[in-house]
């Protein structure tokens, strides 16, 4: 067998082989025969969301002979007919059920950061899936911030080349952090990350195209990529990977149950044990009996589910003892800074995930600040770059002015690594949903070693783009991805889960999503969740699906 | 080719000519913003919206025809709830706080200048919408929250339309056609070039002359 074969991958997710050729989008077929549990049948496991960490679970824990039931508040897409090539169009692909947002830096939720439906936050991503550095898990030993994570890099290397082969992942052999090829070539460059790469190798820089997660060159039944540039629009093209396409396949052929558009709103717990969940299907509420639970909401909604799940044996909330669920809670400082050429670059042409440059990423002796950035091209659509426009206060004519030179413009965007800090944290707000359930309100501030690195990574996208032959920069200040709120801890009273993701308070619940990252480096947390959730599912298989004996 | 008040550097770009290349879905989607809008507001009261349009006009300089109708998509939105996914806590829901800056344009106007806001110069509109854009707290609602908001629907709404999209020479859906010339400077079959492609007016300039011709319209100066 050959380095390039796909025999090994398809032998362990068959997903791309599921999914019809030819125009159709949708393997029907598959879902039409899905395996129906009744809700009183105690299944193996409910798993809560079809994310990046749901959506692996599901399919791992479903082929290893689980029964499995993983709910989505969200619908279940076709990327056909549900999906569209448009930038205004693509509003219901993100979670926008109200939630607040406070502090003294507060985050823009929504489109930014959160995603509904099969699929979850990864139908609407850029396609960066760039694997943590060695460091990331031990920022406290070695640059006293942050915190320790309870298991090392080696423990989830064999996760990440695991999930850049089903995803797969394409890009240029990679030299920083633990270095790293790709099973797939680096794609060819788009306009923007062209003048990335120019001004960056003026600047003596290191780039690498990639890493992202679309095929390049034959993956299954997967559509090769046609550079059309709507990455954060939903892939129509079957080509960008999210787990709609990359796992879920796998896991209806091995009899898990998908039920979407279904609101999990209490996790049910008696004498210490997780019984099932309860859940809002279409205005009718229902209780779907289980031996194991996973969540898998994201750093917003997990902690909302676990503080909704108060009762008399958890009163501050389910897994609340020490106080730890909502807290730590981290998104990465991503300004972005645009630069103007004499050249057209009309950067809307391209996956708008072209090229990275991670030589800051470590923290740098010779400077003030710990931890780093790293520095990857993204290309805004009209809409998203009118925000560049306007957050330079311009408006009326000026407006209007700036964007009709929108061809113009390239954009870089940084990933500065803001720290854990306790106080940023999600809590329930006064304020009730359509369901009458307190929305979440996620309070956020910056620390001064954020600060710094804000500063120091928009200097550098300046003179990147100033050496590229930038004639004007403008600087956006905005926030990406969203890590933390239920972490993994050494112990009960400095965290929510254990190494292997199982909840230090209820013995057979676990949280497999961004929520248990202690830190969150300069990298797009996808890939680590995913990982994150392909090494849990081994450590349950290892439980004979009780979840309950000690591997 | 239509340009929002005929404006914009691409000439004859007509991004609705290649409708034919888009997928149906996409086409039903962007072609609708094409439609005149309904008759009848669902969420604006008579008198807001007519505040309400002359400070989408005012924040998009939309000052002559043809013009992209946002107050409907805007209108629409809200009586949808349709938000971006998130409010600021120190800010009411998104419909309370479009309701409420109305009205407190309308009063910034009366007090500064004794009429109602859309009843204003554009000239007096400009100075109390500016003001707002300087002020830290505007009435019940921190200034740069109450921006945001009006910036955040004004744009999406207009930068969704075929229009504007000539008008910057965008090249819209890209399915199931996609593109094939990605290299800076070079353009698709059916991309045109500038006006002023060997850019006799130097950016900074154009930039001046914009920011100029926008003091003296909103006497801001």
């Amino acid at each position: 067998m050959s380095r390039f074969s796909d025999k090994k991958v398809r032998e362990r997710n068959e997903s791309a082989w599921l999914l019809p050729t030819g125009q159709a989008r949708t393997n029907w077929e598959l879902r039409e025969q899905m395996r129906r549990y009744d809700h009183d049948e105690e299944v193996d496991v409910v798993i809560v969301g079809c994310g990046a960490g749901g959506g692996t679970l599901t399919q791992r824990l479903a082929r290893a002979g689980f029964s499995v039931v993983a709910l989505d508040a969200g619908p279940w897409w076709d990327p056909g007919s549900d999906w569209v090539s448009d930038e205004a169009g693509s509003h219901k692909l993100y979670w926008t059920e109200p939630r607040v947002i406070s502090g003294e830096d507060p985050v823009a939720m929504g489109s930014n950061n959160s995603g509904r439906g099969v699929g979850g936050s990864m139908v609407h991503f850029a396609g960066y899936v760039p694997r943590f550095h060695p460091s990331d898990f031990q920022t406290y030993s070695l640059d006293g911030v942050g915190a320790d994570w309870p298991i090392r890099y080696e423990d989830l290397k064999p996760y990440y080349e695991q999930i850049e082969e089903e995803l797969p992942a394409a890009g240029e052999p990679w030299p920083w952090g633990d270095p790293h090829s790709y099973p797939h070539h680096a794609h060819p460059l788009g306009p923007n990350g062209e003048i990335f790469r120019r001004g960056a190798t003026k600047l003596g820089l290191h780039t690498r195209v990639g890493p992202v997660a679309i095929p390049n060159g034959r993956f299954g039944h997967r559509n090769h990529c046609i550079y059309r540039g709507f990455c954060l629009q939903g892939c129509k093209v079957n080509a960008k990977a999210s787990p709609l396409i990359t796992h879920i396949p796998d896991a209806l052929a091995h009899g898990a149950e998908i039920r979407p558009d279904s609101m999990v709103y209490e996790v049910v717990v008696a004498n210490g044990r997780a019984k099932g969940v309860r859940y809002f299907h279409d205005g009718a509420s229902y209780f779907q009996r289980a031996r194991l639970v996973a969540i898998a909401g994201y750093s917003i909604e997990t902690p909302r589910l676990l503080l909704l799940s108060a009762s008399k044996e958890f009163p501050d909330g389910l897994c609340n003892d020490y106080g730890q669920v909502g807290h730590y809670v981290m998104v990465q400082g991503a300004q972005q800074t645009a630069g103007r050429f004499a050249d057209e670059i009309r950067m809307y042409k391209a996956p708008p995930p072209e090229v990275t440059c991670e030589e800051f990423y470590e923290t740098d002796p010779k400077k003030d600040y710990k931890r780093g950035f790293a520095i990857q091209n993204v290309s805004p659509l009209p809409i998203t770059y009118s925000e560049h426009v306007t957050a330079q206060g311009h408006w009326g004519e000026v407006l209007r002015e700036y964007m009709r030179d929108y061809v113009h413009w390239a954009v870089l965007g940084s990933l500065c690594e803001f720290l854990p800090q306790f106080r940023n944290h999600v809590a329930l707000a006064d304020e009730k949903d359509r369901h009458g359930l307190p929305v979440a309100n996620f309070s956020h501030s910056e620390c001064d070693n954020d600060k710094q690195l804000l500063q120091a990574a928009k200097s550098v996208m300046e003179d990147i783009l100033h050496a590229a032959g930038a004639q004007e920069v403008i600087t956006i200040k905005r926030y990406a991805h969203l890590v933390g709120g239920c972490r993994m801890a050494a112990s009960p009273d400095q965290g929510v889960v254990d190494a292997n993701l199982r909840t230090f308070a209820v013995p057979n619940l676990f949280i497999t999503d961004g929520s248990v990252m202690p830190t969150q480096g300069s990298a797009n947390p996808a890939l680590t969740i995913m990982s994150l959730a392909a090494r849990c599912a081994d450590y349950l298989k290892a439980t004979a699906r009780s979840g309950l004996v000690a591997a | 080719m239509t340009t929002p008040g005929n404006e914009g550097r691409f000439e004859g770009y007509d991004i609705v000519k290649q409708r034919k290349h888009w997928d149906e879905v996409t086409r039903d989607v962007v072609m609708s913003r094409l439609e005149a809008p309904p008759p009848a507001l669902e969420f604006f009261t008579e008198r807001e919206a007519q505040t309400a349009n002359a400070l989408l006009d005012l924040v998009l300089a939309q000052h002559s025809d043809p013009k992209v109708e946002v107050l409907h998509l805007v209108d629409k939105r809200l009586a949808e709830g349709s938000t971006d996914g998130w409010r600021y806590e120190d800010m009411p829901e998104d419909s309370i706080a479009w309701r409420e800056s109305l009205l407190y344009l309308d009063q910034d106007a009366q007090e500064t200048f004794g009429c109602r806001f859309d009843e204003c110069s554009v000239e007096q509109q400009g100075q109390i919408v500016q003001g707002v854009q300087d002020a830290k707290q505007w009435y019940s609602m921190p200034a740069e929250h109450v921006w945001s908001l009006w910036t955040r629907y004004a744009c999406s709404a207009f930068y969704a339309h075929p229009w504007a999209w000539n008008e910057i020479g965008f090249g819209g859906p890209a399915y199931p056609r996609g593109y094939k010339v990605l290299r800076p400077g070079w353009r698709e079959p059916y991309e045109v070039p500038e006006r002023d492609a060997e850019d006799p007016v130097p950016w900074a300039d154009k930039v001046e002359r914009a920011k100029r011709s926008h003091e003296v319209r909103t006497g801001t100066k």
